[in-house]
């Protein structure tokens, strides 16, 4: 509505009521905070028509004023940024609760406790990288933050990262800000997504960043997974303006939103790393974040076959409550200001004992991929239960002969290559599907 | 007492300025775009605001839109943004939420 306001087009859009503070928050974003909106009582989406149109029938007056009645032009309201902040008490713990109290008052916190960055915490994260504080690794959307090399280091100590952990949530913040991630999209919608963030390549090593048992935490082992996870929500939050009913409406949330973060078991993997798969030398390290939804166990103590594994697997797969499911028969996620579109991928951790299952038998990542791509499937009826068939029609009029074939088997993904695959954790026979939102990406860590 | 100072972890943003569009006193003989971006429902409340325009706004006409790009919710190009704008007056949009 904003780029046709900018070409000269009044308009007016319909928000439901619970709705508002992010459609304000996010027209003022894109420089108009004046934007008209036409206030419902709820979301149109799983309403009857009838109550749809009561609903419209009850904002009429709103779209008409809308559309009639002049937007004064104003300035977007920022509060004032103090760049230090001060707590006093009785004793420093006790300042450190007002600190806690506060940051959960404003907003800037996950709700668990955070590390103050006191000047000298910051200035001793700082070393992690050779970057100078005040270089702008990226502009963070939704809310458009400039992520500089502090701000980002300030994040870091909040989530109780040490200063080797700083190159890896630098090339993290990078990923996410990254025009083929739209971040705006995952960032503000009402789906839980999270940054899945799998580490490649020695500096992960030098950084603790575990692999093997348990590397997705919680526990001791996974410590370094758990604070470089927990400073990229920090940082999506206070340097992306990500905030919980502001910008973020997730309808319900997820745990995997507070830190998701591992690397590659690649001692134990009997393939080229991951990251080799995405484009990078061997002894590159690398960070990737793929947004992901929800999580699904692989497990299987029983099959001794690539096959009966990927039948397996492919259970986990065709499960159509899963946004992603099947989602490329109604287009591609995109985004319209960077022309960038995204197949909607998934990733597979597989155990190491699985691995070797398929490695034994000369099944490389390929492999794996085409197969899970022809058994995972669903019938069309079922994977249309909740899709648009308009949207269906507007990004594949070429497929409208499949309503005439209801049961006939469809991919739930586009490609075989929609599978991303990495090695992680320790032995027994169970590995992790992760949902996708969209694609992943990848970049290398910089000193 | 003791004294706690800290770095603020807010980051400044890049601000933006769009200035509104100029609206018309009357809707009346406008062409009127209506804009889906075909998340469920959406197009159910366009129906019916149609319905009510033209009953208050009997010489308005009016046009169907939604984005040429996108899965779940179809979003508009700038080519998508020109066009609309050459070819109707005002517009109102809904994406279901």
């Amino acid at each position: 509505m904003v780029e046709l306001e900018r070409r000269g087009i009044p308009t007016v859009l319909f928000t439901a009521q619970t709705f508002v503070h992010d459609a304000h928050r996010s027209a003022a974003s894109f420089g108009l905070p004046g934007l008209p909106l036409a206030v419902v009582p709820l979301p149109f989406t799983n309403q009857k028509p009838e109550d749809v149109h009561r609903m419209a029938e009850a904002a009429f007056d709103q779209v008409v004023a809308g559309l009639t009645k002049a937007v004064e032009a104003r300035a977007v309201e920022r509060p004032a940024l103090e760049e230090r902040l001060a707590y006093e008490g009785d004793d420093l713990l006790d300042a450190w609760g007002r600190l806690q109290a506060d940051f959960l008052k404003r907003g800037w916190g996950d709700g668990f406790p955070l590390v103050a960055p006191t000047e000298r915490a910051v200035a001793a994260m700082l070393r992690g990288t050779k970057r100078a504080p005040g270089d702008q690794v990226a502009v963070l959307e939704p809310g458009f933050g400039i992520a500089t090399v502090e701000k980002l280091a300030i994040n870091a100590v909040l989530a109780g990262c040490g200063p080797e952990h700083l190159p890896l949530l630098i090339a993290a913040v990078r990923c996410l800000a990254e025009p083929k991630m739209y971040i705006r999209n995952k960032a503000m919608s009402t789906g839980p997504h999270a940054p899945l963030v799998l580490v490649n390549g020695p500096k992960g090593r030098v950084a603790n960043i575990n692999s093997g048992m348990c590397a997705l935490g919680p526990g001791a082992p996974s410590a370094s997974n758990t604070v470089l996870g927990r400073a990229v929500r920090l940082t999506m939050m206070n340097v992306g303006h990500t905030y919980v009913g502001v910008s973020d409406m997730d309808t319900i949330g997820s745990p995997v939103k507070y830190a998701c973060c591992c690397a590659e078991n690649e001692a134990e993997s009997p393939w080229e790393p991951y990251h080799v798969t995405r484009g990078f030398p061997k002894g590159a390290s690398t960070v990737t974040v793929h947004f992901v939804y929800g999580i699904c166990e692989l497990h299987d103590f029983r099959s001794t076959t690539p096959e009966d594994l990927v039948r397996v697997f492919a259970t986990a797969a065709t499960n159509v409550a899963q946004v992603g499911t099947g989602l490329w028969l109604i287009g591609r996620r995109a985004d319209p200001r960077s022309r960038t579109e995204e197949r909607e991928h998934n990733t597979l951790f597989i155990c190491p004992e699985h691995a070797q299952i398929f490695h034994k038998a000369g099944w490389g990542r390929r492999q794996i991929q085409e197969a899970l791509y022809r058994e995972a499937r669903l019938p069309f009826k079922t994977m249309m239960l909740n899709k648009e068939p308009q949207a269906m029609a507007a990004a594949h009029p070429e497929l409208g002969w499949m309503h005439d074939h209801p049961d006939l088997p469809i991919p739930v993904v586009e490609d075989p290559g929609c599978f991303d695959i990495a090695v992680v954790g320790a032995a027994a026979g169970r590995g992790t599907y992760f949902y996708g939102a969209g694609e992943p990406v990848t970049l290398p860590v910089e000193d | 007492m003791a004294r706690l100072e800290i770095l603020n972890p807010v980051a400044k943003t890049v601000e933006h300025s769009v200035a509104p569009a100029r609206r018309p006193p009357d809707l009346d003989g406008l062409p009127i775009g209506l804009y889906w971006n075909m998340k469920a429902g959406g197009d159910a409340a366009l129906d019916r605001t149609e319905a009510l325009l033209r009953a208050r706004f009997p010489k308005a006409t009016f046009r169907r839109y939604t984005g040429s790009v996108g899965w779940l919710m179809r979003h508009c190009t700038a080519e998508d943004a020109d066009r609309i704008a050459s070819e109707v007056q005002v517009v109102v949009g809904t994406t279901a939420d």
